[in-house]
């Protein structure tokens, strides 16, 4: 019966193929829109460790001018934290795992490959644990290689390739800002995106090419090439007077286990509040906040108004499309129901027209979507090429976000099939409820 | 025309359904391409702002020195010297970032010592070919002369302050609304004074995604770049930056090995880069909205030719009985004029509900009401359009249709 149905259906196409091109062209764009639309949306609201959200928490401590607060557009403490807070938070065992980084330039060569520029991670050494940064080859290095300093170093799995043509490198020295460090470790392929970790050099920023014990800051003087934000009328001549500042310029995580640990840490932070409160600090009210990675997000509104208002506007988009398919297949239905009233008085039920008009649509909807994927991927590739273009990085957030998943198949195939079924339900049930005697008649 | 219309009403409203979907589909067409216009006109009014920069003929290179014998003065005169010996380079200049790049530095300056401060200047330092660089115009005032420029912060003494500056008048006006404010004095946040000499009039500074791009003004003093890289501005007469580009490049990546030259790129990529999600918006808004109204326009023109063919019968009767060919077109014209008419009324009220969403979203003014009468405008038309065919279709119709079925 369904193969029967389905040479009716084709039939059906044939003798309207402008209308029927029409109505799978509509629903194709509907659906290539959405899904473009969406895996953007996806890719960026992401939270690339949710498995940790319960773990991981960002600590902020509001340090800021009395008279007003951080950013006007923007609720809640700095961002960062003070080299001074920093230090002391760092010293507590509070917490299972603590990384207080921020990022530089630095310039990288080995060997006969000539300088070149390295994004330089200063971090504590948690930082690969924390974030279970994968390794190529090697591992980070422990926490007695932060302060004194050892010159150990880390590399991407990309510049590892660009120094070493992606041997094992491990115990290989490359020289950085003048000076020489040894390989501990080479990662393995890892973008988080959005950069949680620190959202200051833009959300989907790519990580960086290298990584450093944070010891090397103050030693090697290194400056903060990313946000760094100061108030009041402090004199900053020296990098010793601006670690002993009030400007905010790093980023500060804790991993905490349990409930309990977590209470811990806060009453730890407000302990140290209340105490460089008297002192004369902290003089806005207490705002000493443990954020996890989910809220931190949404905090710092990583996810922007254009992809939420585009989002709206694909869905709007299709409506349209599907409301412009129901029509079509209503005018196009109800324009079939002579012969429909033949196979009603031939002894077809309602159930039966109903059914072989769902058919009908069902193949609708199946072209519909493989035609709407093909699109959406062209659309991803356009869009992929329009950043890359711009950019002209060797890879970059943006281009990362267009990637093109299972997910984003599935979701297309079940928005196809459930958007035109839905269409189609109305026009296939109305079309059997016609009288057949009236159609009958006038033949 | 209530002749006209009342019975074309009333058989619509027999068999509502094809019209409702129609109609629903334009209202949902209006909000959209209303919205969606609103927003791509604020865009390209955003990106289309005076700079007062020669954006297209400026080459930023950027350099980093990383060794202990970098000495950044000598290497900053060297390389200036020649950048500006080259022919076709109308000026050079160096400074800590990029113009329009969204990075930066800022100060917070006030009039007053010690006064309270609550605005970022957006703070940017040059030397005396600063403004040619650029490509600004003084509208008041004078340029830097060249013993008017500050050696480099270092790390002993980078909270130094310069004796003089240049600002944007934006800036000016925001400093001294009520005064001329060339010779006045400004104080950074140690209460160091500056006197204001020159004012360049328009300039948009490193920050164009800021609420006051313009609240810039321009240190006298060579860059420090935080330690970082610094940028080389180069200015070349219209058509030879790309020449320029390629002999630039290869003589400064050898000529000092204590440095490296991270990258050497037309000012134009900067702007166009802090300017891609405006691009990609526009792109998208407005290939969806197209869209949008083709798939409309497309729908009424496949119902109404389907409406046509349904009716063979009713036409060939009219025309039977006396209709011209005119009145069944102007049948078909009303018919669908009524729809749309139901649809654009909707519309306008999904149109200002989804206006009043965006400008919560994006804390914008409300939707400007002329594009609504804009919108309403294009959507007749395109009904309208898209009726026309099937409308002449039906008008070929002969009377001896009615006759020869029956």
């Amino acid at each position: 019966m369904q193969a029967y149905y389905l040479r009716l259906a084709l039939k059906s196409f044939g003798r309207n193929p402008g209308l029927t091109a029409l109505m799978v062209l509509a629903i194709a764009l509907g659906i290539a829109v959405c899904i473009m639309t969406l895996t953007v949306y996806h890719a960026m609201s992401g939270n690339p460790i949710w498995w940790k959200n319960d773990r991981l928490y960002t600590v902020t401590m509001d340090n800021w001018d009395p008279n007003r607060r951080f950013r006007q557009d923007l609720e809640g403490p700095p961002i960062e934290v003070t080299y001074k807070d920093s230090q002391f938070l760092m010293r507590s065992r509070t917490p299972e795992r603590k990384v207080v980084m921020y990022a530089t330039n630095g310039v990288i060569s080995a060997g006969a490959v000539p300088p070149r520029n390295a994004s330089t991670r200063v971090t504590s050494a948690d930082f690969f644990a924390m974030f279970e940064v994968p390794f190529l080859y090697g591992h980070g290095w422990s926490a007695a290689a932060d302060d004194p300093a050892q010159p150990v170093i880390v590399l991407s799995r990309e510049e590892n390739v660009k120094l070493f043509g992606g041997a094992n490198s491990v115990g290989r020295t490359v020289r950085w800002d003048d000076r020489d460090f040894r390989v501990v470790g080479v990662l393995d392929e890892w973008f988080p995106r959005p950069r949680y970790y620190d959202l200051n050099g833009g959300s989907f920023g790519e990580p960086d090419d290298v990584y450093i014990p944070f010891g090397w800051g103050p030693q090697l003087e290194l400056l903060n090439n990313e946000e760094t934000d100061c108030w009041g009328a402090e004199k900053l001549d020296t990098f010793r007077d601006f670690m002993g500042s009030e400007c905010v310029w790093l980023q500060m995580w804790v991993e905490l286990p349990d409930a309990a640990s977590r209470e811990r840490m806060q009453t730890l932070l407000d302990g140290y509040w209340a105490e460089q409160h008297k002192a004369g600090r902290f003089q806005r009210p207490r705002d000493n906040r443990l954020t996890n990675v989910a809220d931190w997000l949404v905090h710092n509104k990583v996810v922007d108004t254009d992809n939420r208002v585009l989002v709206g506007l694909a869905f709007a988009f299709l409506a349209v499309c599907l409301i412009n398919t129901v029509g079509l297949l209503l005018a196009k239905f109800l324009n079939g129901a002579a012969v429909t009233g033949v196979r009603r008085a031939l002894g077809a039920s309602r159930r039966q027209i109903f059914a072989q008009h769902l058919v009908e649509v069902g193949v609708l909807a199946a072209l519909g979507a493989l035609l709407g994927l093909a699109l959406a991927a062209l659309g991803l590739v356009a869009v992929h090429h329009m950043y890359a273009a711009a950019h002209n990085f060797s890879r970059g957030g943006y281009q990362e976000l267009m990637h093109f998943d299972s997910v984003a198949v599935l979701w297309a195939l079940v928005l196809a099939c459930v958007a035109t079924l839905a269409a189609g339900l109305y026009p296939a049930w109305r079309v059997g409820r016609l009288p057949p005697a009236v159609y009958l008649k006038s033949q | 025309m209530s002749y006209d219309v009342r019975p074309i009403l009333s058989a619509l409203l027999r068999n509502r359904t094809g019209a409702v979907l129609v109609a629903l589909q334009v209202a949902i067409a209006l909000a959209v391409l209303v919205n969606a216009l609103y927003i791509v006109v604020q865009r390209a009014e955003r990106m289309s702002r005076p700079t007062g920069i020669d954006v297209d003929n400026i080459i930023v290179v950027t350099s980093k020195g990383f060794t202990q014998r970098y000495q950044p003065v000598a290497a900053m005169q060297e390389d200036l010297a020649y950048l500006r010996s080259l022919p076709g380079v109308i000026a050079a200049t160096v400074t800590n970032s990029p113009p329009l790049c969204d990075g930066g530095n800022n100060e917070q300056l006030v009039t007053q010592p010690a006064a309270h401060r609550t605005d970022n200047y957006n703070q940017i330092e040059v030397d005396e070919q600063g403004l040619d660089a650029l490509g600004l115009h003084l509208i008041a005032g004078r340029n830097f002369r060249h013993d008017e420029i500050t050696p480099p912060l270092t790390t002993t003494d980078a909270s130094r302050f310069v004796p003089s500056i240049i600002i944007g008048r934006e800036l000016g006006e925001r400093l001294y609304p009520h005064d001329n404010p060339l010779g006045k004095p400004v104080y950074d946040s140690l209460n160091q004074v500056a006197t204001i000499i020159g004012i360049v009039d328009p300039v948009m500074g490193n920050f164009p995604s800021h609420d006051h791009p313009g609240w810039v003004y321009f240190a006298p003093r060579l860059a420090y770049g935080f330690g970082g890289p610094v940028d080389y501005l180069i200015r070349t007469q219209p058509g030879r930056r790309a020449a320029l580009t390629g002999t630039i490049e290869a003589h400064l990546s050898k000529s000092n090995p204590d440095r490296v030259i991270g990258s050497v790129r037309p000012l134009n990529f900067y702007r166009d880069l802090t300017y891609l999600p405006d691009r990609a918006m526009e792109i998208y808004l407005i290939t969806v909205t197209a869209l949008l109204i083709a798939i409309t326009g497309l729908g009424i023109f496949a119902l109404a030719t389907f409406n046509v063919s349904t009716r063979t019968k009713q036409i060939g009767t009219r025309r039977a009985v006396g209709a011209r060919r005119r009145d069944i077109v102007r049948y078909f014209l009303v018919e669908n004029g009524l729809i749309t008419t139901a649809g654009v009324v909707a519309g306008c009220a999904l149109a200002l509900a989804a206006g009043y969403w965006l400008s919560l979203e994006y804390s914008l003014p409300r939707l400007d009401l002329y594009y609504l009468v804009g919108g309403v405008l294009v959507l007749w038309g395109i009904g309208q359009l898209a009726a026309w065919q099937p409308a002449r279709r039906a008008a070929a119709v002969p009377p001896s249709v009615a006759t020869r079925t029956v």
